[in-house]
């Protein structure tokens, strides 16, 4: 059982929410949806691979063989899929840190939900809506999302550079060659282990 | 917000003393009750954050505890256990979090450090060799007279000295101690820049909870602090690391690489730190040093990252960049804010002119202390992700170029433009130009909860 | 579509698990041990469903108390969690899944009621479908490349950050030489295996010394 596959962390959480806030849930991602700024400030923050939030209504959990029992429950329940980079406590830091009122507007409907701000409560919080991982399997390990994004911008000027610099003479592939190293000069980290999580 | 009641607080975290020597003794405490008689002597020595309006002292006094101190001291047993994690750990078990291996692993440090036997730091700072000598031989003897202490090491430290002068410079040719954050309530100069950006431009102090215990933080609440709130109040957490530089690999490198680098050695100096050698930010003054700018408060810690996202003047991993990224991250400065610490700290060992052979294996390096209200999510951060790794600022694992503890070489890249007179240059093969010798985490208690120690009246409920 | 964002596809299944109180050990149980010792490196199944950006498999035994004044409540059964973040379309994924991985499927799905095996892939398929849930709002930082062109990409970026380095200081015709072998090695490096993270291992295999400070 881990959380943790190389620099990327798989965290789940479950909580519940009185059925009738699950409507104001749907309208907040309705918006969310639609309105740019929350995925750009994730986009921003850059690391998070993949999120995903899933409602999952009382009656709504899969009911697959005809004796399966039906499910007896008062409240819907939100999950929390997450893939992220860094430790447990810096990727929650972040949140509350610079996008408490995206985190508020999701997680104010769940009970006892105390605010991402302050982060103390808050990380309390989800130490105890969060369940473990017992397999997690990443195709690139060693790659931070950030890593992911460099590695696409370089392939990508690479490929421009080939084709730019194909018939040159020497002096000026070597000034082409100047350019396309301003153009990927930020993107020539390498990949590796992650630090420990802490 | 509450104001500083500066008589409580020990000077050494209010302020930099400036004097340019320092011992730091290491105590062994002894029995509880000669400890206590000892504590109890030395209370009318400590330095505290009382202003000197009658004239600086010859000498400054100090006192800090390790976990292993604390419990030496017989400290209850809820408040020893109440302590962070971390401090309870002591910095020689966080070694993985700190990358402290290989070559900076404990069987490379100083015997004190590396069997874990230090309880208590005495800092002692003086304006010259007598008066320390002087302070260093009262404390020897009250340690003596008491029976409460010995002293198992020290470690002596020293502005550099060149053409007579004291100077600021550390062994590598850098002139150091900017950039100390600013906080509420401090009493001392504010220099822009110091502090958080706020989103119309201009900076603020930081909360007085990023260092100090018992005040809110920048988090919006009060810190994680030990019980019982006489204990932990007016007090800060404080990490001591005996860095030993390699000048003589550095001072090759840099030669080699500024062969190479088109814009000279000087430049290549000034890229690797984010400053040139005088101190000038390489943000305000791409070009040259300018020492108007390095000697002037009000603007050399005053800049931000924010139209410099390419890293064409100042490089991404650059020493300073990695170490407070100030806004380079977006959202103003609010991932930063709860990142800070303030520098303490001294070279020790002599000093060698750029123009004489120096080896590696002399014994130099600096003294360093950082004090923080937290050591895991300040000091332990910013060592773990911005200096031993470089997610956050999209470098992937490259470390930072000084401090960096790399197995088999590794790459600094420095950003540069089409001008033709700044291009892009990749730095490789780096070699580690500074190793870890040792040194631990330290509690710095109030003057109240030293008085409380000293007396044995620390009560957690 | 919720489910979907640009190529890729986030799929959500909660599978009931068998409650079974005569089983010497528990199904739930019995899962956790299985899922805790399967590979999660380029011998992962889910390395062989080569289309998986991430994925995860967990026992999620109940919902949690939050404490009063919530209500205590409880799940009737436990449900075995799959999350996981591919390209291309479910139906696809799952009949991958159903050929490339049957005993996989079967040692993992076995444990859940209702399963029908994979011999029957309609059956397998219409049975993972009754067990989706619908993804309320998904994130993808990175939602318009493949498994394979991230791979590739990331190989990339190693041998032109370890071309960087070595060519420092290296100008004119050389340069233009080295740089014609770079591509010519990048062409025929065989494509990095998912789940390795040694996406750098098999270009530095074929171009020689070089390359630093890219491995642990």
């Amino acid at each position: 059982m881990t959380n943790i596959t190389g620099k990327t962390y798989a965290m789940n959480a479950i909580t519940p929410m009185k059925p009738w806030k699950t409507w104001l849930l749907r309208t907040v991602f309705f918006i969310l949806g639609h309105v740019a700024s929350l995925r750009n400030d994730l986009v921003n923050l850059s690391f998070i691979h993949f999120a995903r939030w899933v409602i999952i209504p009382r009656q709504g959990f899969p009911h697959v063989t005809e004796d399966q029992p039906y499910e007896q429950l008062k409240y819907d329940y939100l999950l929390f899929f997450s893939n992220f980079n860094g430790t447990w406590n810096q990727y929650i830091d972040a949140f509350s840190s610079v996008l408490s009122n995206g985190l508020n507007q999701i997680w104010r409907w769940s009970e006892k939900f105390p605010g991402s701000v302050p982060v103390t409560p808050f990380k309390q919080y989800i130490a105890r809506v969060q369940f473990e991982t017992d397999f997690y399997y990443t195709a690139y390990p060693h790659a931070a999302t950030n890593d992911v994004k460099a590695a696409h911008r370089v392939t990508d000027a690479l490929h421009d550079f080939e084709r730019q610099s194909a018939a040159m003479n020497p002096e000026q592939f070597e000034k082409a060659y100047q350019s396309f190293l301003v153009k990927v000069q930020r993107d020539l980290g390498s990949t590796g282990m992650a630090p420990v999580g802490t | 917000m509450s104001k500083l009641n500066e008589t409580d607080i020990q000077g050494f975290v209010l302020r930099g003393y400036n004097f340019p020597l320092a011992r730091y003794l290491f105590l062994e405490l002894l029995e509880p009750e000669a400890t206590q008689a000892f504590l109890d002597a030395l209370l009318p020595s400590i330095t505290t954050g009382q202003h000197w309006d009658q004239g600086k002292p010859d000498a400054t006094i100090n006192i800090a505890f390790t976990h292993k101190g604390l419990t030496q001291l017989r400290l209850p047993e809820p408040s020893l256990l109440s302590f962070p994690v971390e401090f309870l750990q002591g910095m020689k078990a966080r070694g993985g979090v700190l990358s402290d291996t290989d070559r900076n692993g404990p069987e490379h440090w100083d015997e004190i450090w590396r069997d874990e036997r230090v309880h208590a730091w005495l800092g002692v700072n003086a304006q010259c060799e007598e008066a320390l000598d002087k302070c260093c031989d009262e404390m020897r003897q009250l340690a003596q007279r008491t029976g409460g202490a010995k002293i198992i090491g020290w470690q002596d430290a020293n502005a550099l000295k060149i053409d007579g002068q004291w100077s600021s410079k550390e062994h590598f040719g850098y002139s150091d101690g900017f950039g100390n954050p600013d906080y509420i309530g401090f009493r001392r100069t504010h220099q822009p820049g110091q502090g958080k950006l706020l989103p119309d431009g201009t900076w603020a102090p930081l909360a007085t909870g990023e260092l100090l215990l018992g005040y809110a933080d920048e988090a919006g609440e009060l810190p994680v602090a030990p019980i019982p709130h006489l204990l932990a109040n007016n007090g800060t957490f404080m990490v001591y690391r005996k860095m030993h530089q390699n000048v003589n690999t550095f001072r090759q490198y840099l030669e080699a690489k500024g062969r190479q680098y088109p814009g000279g050695k000087e430049k290549l100096a000034a890229k690797f730190v984010g400053r040139w050698r005088d101190g000038t930010p390489v943000e305000l003054s791409p070009d040259r040093p300018d020492p108007a700018i390095a000697n002037d408060k009000e603007s050399n810690v005053n800049f931000t990252f924010g139209e410099d996202q390419t890293g064409a003047r100042c490089p991404i991993g650059a020493h300073i960049r990695r170490t407070n990224p100030r806004d380079a991250f977006g959202f103003e400065t609010r991932l930063i804010n709860r990142r800070r610490i303030t520098r303490r700290g001294l070279p020790y060992g002599p000093y060698a002119p750029e123009d004489q052979p120096v080896r590696d294996d002399e014994e130099r390096g600096i003294a360093f202390m950082a004090l923080s209200a937290s050591l895991a999510r300040q000091f332990e951060f910013v060592q773990q992700q911005w200096i031993e790794y470089g997610n956050d600022s999209k470098l992937g694992n490259e470390k930072d170029l000084l401090l960096g503890n790399r197995q088999n070489g590794g790459r600094f890249m420095i950003q540069g433009d089409e001008s033709g007179t700044n291009p892009p240059f990749m730095c490789g093969g780096i070699p580690n130009f500074v190793e870890l010798r040792g040194g631990d985490y330290f509690f710095i208690p109030s003057m109240t909860a030293l008085k409380m120690m000293s007396t044995g009246t620390v009560d957690p409920r | 579509m919720p489910n979907q964002s640009g190529s890729v596809y986030g799929l959500t299944l909660l599978s009931p698990i068998i409650g079974d109180p005569h089983a010497p050990v528990s199904h739930d149980l019995q899962l956790r041990l299985i899922l805790g010792s399967m590979p999660r490196d380029h011998e992962s199944p889910f390395a062989k469903v080569d289309s998986t950006h991430m994925c995860r498999l967990t026992v999620m035994n109940d919902v949690i108390y939050v404490g009063m004044p919530a209500c205590e409540e409880h799940l009737q059964l436990q449900y075995l969690v799959f999350e996981s973040n591919f390209d291309g379309d479910l139906e696809t994924y799952l009949r991958r899944m159903a050929q490339q991985i049957p005993e996989t499927v079967d040692a993992v799905w076995s444990h859940c009621l209702g399963y029908p095996g994979v011999i029957n892939p309609d059956a397998f398929v219409a049975y993972m479908k009754k067990c989706q849930v619908t993804t309320t709002f998904y994130f993808a930082d990175v939602n318009d490349k493949t498994v394979g062109q991230t791979l590739t990409a990331l190989q990339t970026q190693s041998a032109v950050g370890a071309f960087v380095e070595r060519n420092a200081g290296v100008h004119g015709a050389p340069l233009q030489q080295a740089f014609l072998k770079l591509m010519s090695d990048l062409r025929e490096a065989p494509a990095p295996q998912p789940g390795s993270g040694r996406e750098d291992a098999n270009l530095c295999a074929v171009a020689g010394a070089g390359a630093s400070s890219i491995h642990e």
